[in-house]
């Protein structure tokens, strides 16, 4: 144990990986707030960056700018309705509402603390459970994955606003776009129209900061006349009454995080998602109601991306497997510093484990540090008259989508889907289903696909595995339940029973 | 005045770029070259590219600036580098998909024909594993069972093409083997439901398995070479029971670096010496090694008659297994 941690504090007593720590942190934070930048693609970069150096400064960097990463993705979706990242997609639901009733400040405070609070719950189940966590994770079979993108997408009721058939509309929109491109299962291209460059089918990160940005852009438009909000930024820090209360709420997002970090091919995009939709079932009385500046709408998938990052390390650890693509690239980085990922690691390099809780937790408290500070300045964006605000953000969409892949035809698709969105909001068709559906579309058509595959192609042998197998069980009650509690079947039975009670 | 001099300059502008390449022909490079990865950070052609790069670097005298541009089973990037001008500034890093794109419809553009090979790195040796509490100990064990239980034991796939879809199809040709296969995003994620018990076997690449089956997680039954791996003590080669697979070895995945064929010969001559020796560095064929693949560091001729060796083993195996979409014979790629 105390040699666990030597190693835990190895990169908070080393000046140089505690300063390399810190500046992954505040440059994470500026990547993950501009949208395109992401992530996994600085991870990647800095691997060649850091290929001559030791592993541990590169690992201190890399976990820096992961930790900082998640969380900067939330800054861009309060301030101007473009989420940074993915993962930040359910913060704007509640954060920009925040931000144009003048309290982006208040919004940004709440979204640092409850980061840092996530993150901290994702390092703890690192730390204490890894080994149980992973061998969890690996349990689920694609049929699973399959009711965990179903779950995902009852979400669609929570984000349909004005209509639910809207709403279906704009998701079933979502899925059919995500289907574009090379068919994963048979490799036939699907709706490419014979040419190669829709074979990779259509970024939904390039259809994010168009839904979200430029039509957001266009549709302030209209108000150029109208002075912006006042942004009151007198209190920055939550008070102690409010985050009290918030507690319990943060907590089971973060559980929600660690898990689904943890499992492989699911990463903090949909942990936020699914987050913030358990916020908007379980929580009964919000501040506001979701959508139009929740505080809740904000604390739940804030908490559950951050705790996702400590999930996904789980099962790189302790199985060499990675949680999501960022783990994927940190594990090509051990590689080539002669490291050998995989379920020897704990064993063979002992130190690797508690180093790198060790520098999460340095990376986050650098997060909280960073991110409290000019916060004020911030959210005096909000405050720039639209005439210059507006064509920043179509600058910030230009090139933030450019940056994916470095690819024009992205540019293209971000800017129609951005006028496309203009016209969606304009007819109160909601944007955010329709970027749900581009992310769990493909995931549930995989794992449909691939759990049929496996039942042999025979229905009844796939339609009994649902209820053979214990996960599958649970997960299956839960999304009938989910589904019940959504259609006057249950209200009436609800009351039924009730009534003889 | 200003308006009027810039637009002087800017028509002075194409003059300058002839003259900048007449003296490139001598000079060569003189900024940075810009490598296209066919495959997404953290794959096995991107940890490859960006640990020869630095050392190639160095030999050339010039940064290389990688990029990754996946998507479309790679014919993105390869489709982006055959669109760049043919001056030796754009370099494309793949694997051994784009042999397979004629037959599998997914470019026209032949990589043995349009590209050069500056040098093919290394080639992974696939390896047979399986989930350890199966009852499976060797190569034959499993075939008997699949002959025994036609359609009923689960590979894990990569999709048509992949390795695993090539390695089974080759296996299959010992006849009446049938299969369930299921295709996962990339060897990781198979391996994942390997461990899961998701899936009973997978013919995985020696570098992302070996790992798994030095902690007893998963059990190598044979590797897909004629002799044993180092990286696999104890592990037979699959000749060892079916000495008539030794006609389509030796196969696996393979990376390496490409240009135009149409790049000027002196300057693929500088780049062939730069990854030759780049591909020379201990550090380098260390980490190759000891993720149990085969440092191959060969460029021109001899490259070549190595890709068209394979293209030809693995187009008329998924030609054969009828996998294939375009026949091989079309695209006039000779029978093995």
């Amino acid at each position: 144990m105390s040699e666990g941690l030597t190693y835990f504090l190895m990169s908070w007593t080393d000046p140089k990986l505690l300063l390399l720590t810190a500046a992954g942190t505040f440059a994470g934070i500026y990547i993950g707030a501009i949208p395109g930048l992401s992530v996994t693609m600085a991870a990647s970069i800095l691997i060649s960056f850091t290929f001559s150096w030791d592993v541990n400064p590169a690992l201190a960097l890399i976990a820096g700018v992961y930790m900082g990463g998640v969380y900067g993705g939330s800054r861009s979706a309060i301030l101007l309705n473009i989420p940074g990242a993915p993962a930040a997609i359910a913060t704007a639901l509640d954060g920009f509402p925040l931000a144009k009733r003048g309290e982006a400040g208040v919004a940004i405070g709440l979204t640092t603390v409850t980061s840092f609070f996530g993150g901290f719950v994702g390092i703890i189940a690192l730390a204490v459970a890894a080994p149980a966590i992973s061998e969890f994770a690996l349990l689920f079979a694609p049929r699973d994955y399959l009711l965990l993108a179903m779950m995902g997408l009852l979400l669609v009721g929570s984000l349909s606003g004005e209509s639910l058939a809207k709403g279906l509309y704009a998701g079933a929109l979502g899925i059919a776009l995500g289907m574009v491109g090379m068919d994963p299962m048979t490799a036939e291209g699907r709706f490419t129209f014979g040419t190669v460059q829709l074979m990779g089918g259509i970024p939904y990160v390039a259809a994010m900061i168009g839904f979200f940005g430029v039509s957001e852009a266009l549709a302030q438009l209209h108000n150029l006349k109208v002075a912006p909000v006042k942004q009151n930024v007198s209190r920055i820090l939550p008070s102690w009454s409010l985050l009290r209360r918030y507690m319990p709420l943060s907590l089971r997002s973060s559980a929600i995080g660690v898990v689904i970090g943890a499992l492989p091919g699911t990463g903090g995009d949909i942990a936020a998602l699914m987050a913030y939709d358990q916020a908007k079932r379980t929580v009964k009385n919000p501040s506001r109601p979701f959508g139009e500046g929740a505080y809740e709408g904000v604390v739940a998938p804030e908490s559950a991306n951050n705790a996702a990052v400590g999930g996904a390390y789980i099962p790189m650890l302790t199985l060499g497997i990675p949680g999501d693509a960022v783990t994927a690239v940190i594990i090509g980085a051990l590689f080539i510093h002669g490291l050998k990922p995989g379920p020897m690691l704990m064993i063979e390099t002992p130190h690797l484990f508690w180093f790198t809780v060790g520098n999460l937790t340095l990376a986050n408290v650098f997060m909280l540090i960073f991110g409290l500070t000019g916060v004020r300045i911030f959210a005096k964006v909000v405050e720039t008259p639209p005439g210059i605000l507006i064509p920043l953000i179509m600058i910030l969409s230009v090139v933030g989508t450019y940056a994916i892949q470095n690819s024009v035809v992205d540019v293209y698709w971000m800017l129609g889907f951005g006028i496309f969105g203009y016209f969606l909001r304009t007819y109160g068709f909601q944007v955010g289903p329709v970027v749900l559906g581009m992310i769990l579309g493909p995931l549930m058509d995989t794992s449909y696909r691939r759990a049929m595959i496996s039942a042999g192609d025979d229905p009844i042998a796939f339609a009994l595995e649902f209820v053979t197998s214990p996960l599958s069980l649970v997960l299956t009650l839960a999304v009938t339940l989910l589904l019940l509690g959504q259609t006057p079947v249950w209200r009436g039975l609800k009351g039924r029973l009730t009534r003889q009670g | 005045m200003i308006t009027r001099r810039s637009l002087g300059g800017l028509a002075a502008l194409p003059l300058l770029a002839g003259s900048r390449m007449a003296a490139a022909q001598e000079a060569y490079p003189t900024r940075d070259l810009l490598g296209l990865i066919q495959w997404g950070a953290g794959g096995a052609t991107d940890v490859t590219a960006r640990a020869v790069t630095p050392h190639v670097e160095q030999a050339l005298g010039a940064k290389i600036v990688l990029q990754n541009r996946p998507g479309g089973s790679g014919a993105i990037a390869m489709t982006a580098v055959h669109t760049a001008p043919a001056d030796g500034y754009t370099l494309l890093y793949a694997a051994e998909n784009p042999l397979l794109y004629g037959v599998l419809n997914l470019s026209r553009i032949d990589l043995v024909n349009e590209f050069y090979a500056v040098n093919v790195l290394a080639r992974g040796v696939p390896v047979i594993v399986v989930n350890a509490d199966k009852p499976w100990r060797t190569l034959k064990d499993l075939v008997a069972d699949m002959r025994a239980n036609p359609g009923r034991i689960r590979m894990a796939g990569t999709g048509p093409g992949g390795q695993p879809h090539v390695v089974s199809s080759m296996l299959s040709s010992l006849g009446n083997i049938r299969h369930i296969s299921i295709p996962f995003d990339g060897e990781g994620p198979g391996l994942t439901a390997l461990q899961g018990g998701h899936a009973d076997f997978m013919p995985a690449g020696s570098g992302a398995a070996a790992q798994h089956v030095r902690a007893g997680r998963l059990r190598a039954l044979a590797v897909w070479n004629t002799e044993p791996l180092p990286s696999f003590p104890g592990v037979p080669p699959a000749t060892a029971d079916f000495p008539e697979l030794a006609r389509f070895m030796p196969w696996g995945s393979f990376y390496g670096v490409w240009v135009r064929r149409s790049v000027p010969e002196d300057r693929r001559a500088k780049l062939v010496a730069a990854f030759k020796a780049g591909a020379s560095n201990p550090q380098f064929v260390e980490l190759m090694q000891g993720n149990g693949n085969v440092v191959m560091n060969i460029s021109g001729d001899e490259a070549d008659n190595f890709l068209k060796r394979w293209q030809s083993v693995t187009t008329w195996t998924l030609q054969e297994a009828g996998a294939a979409r375009t026949s091989p014979a079309e695209l006039g790629i000779p029978r093995p």
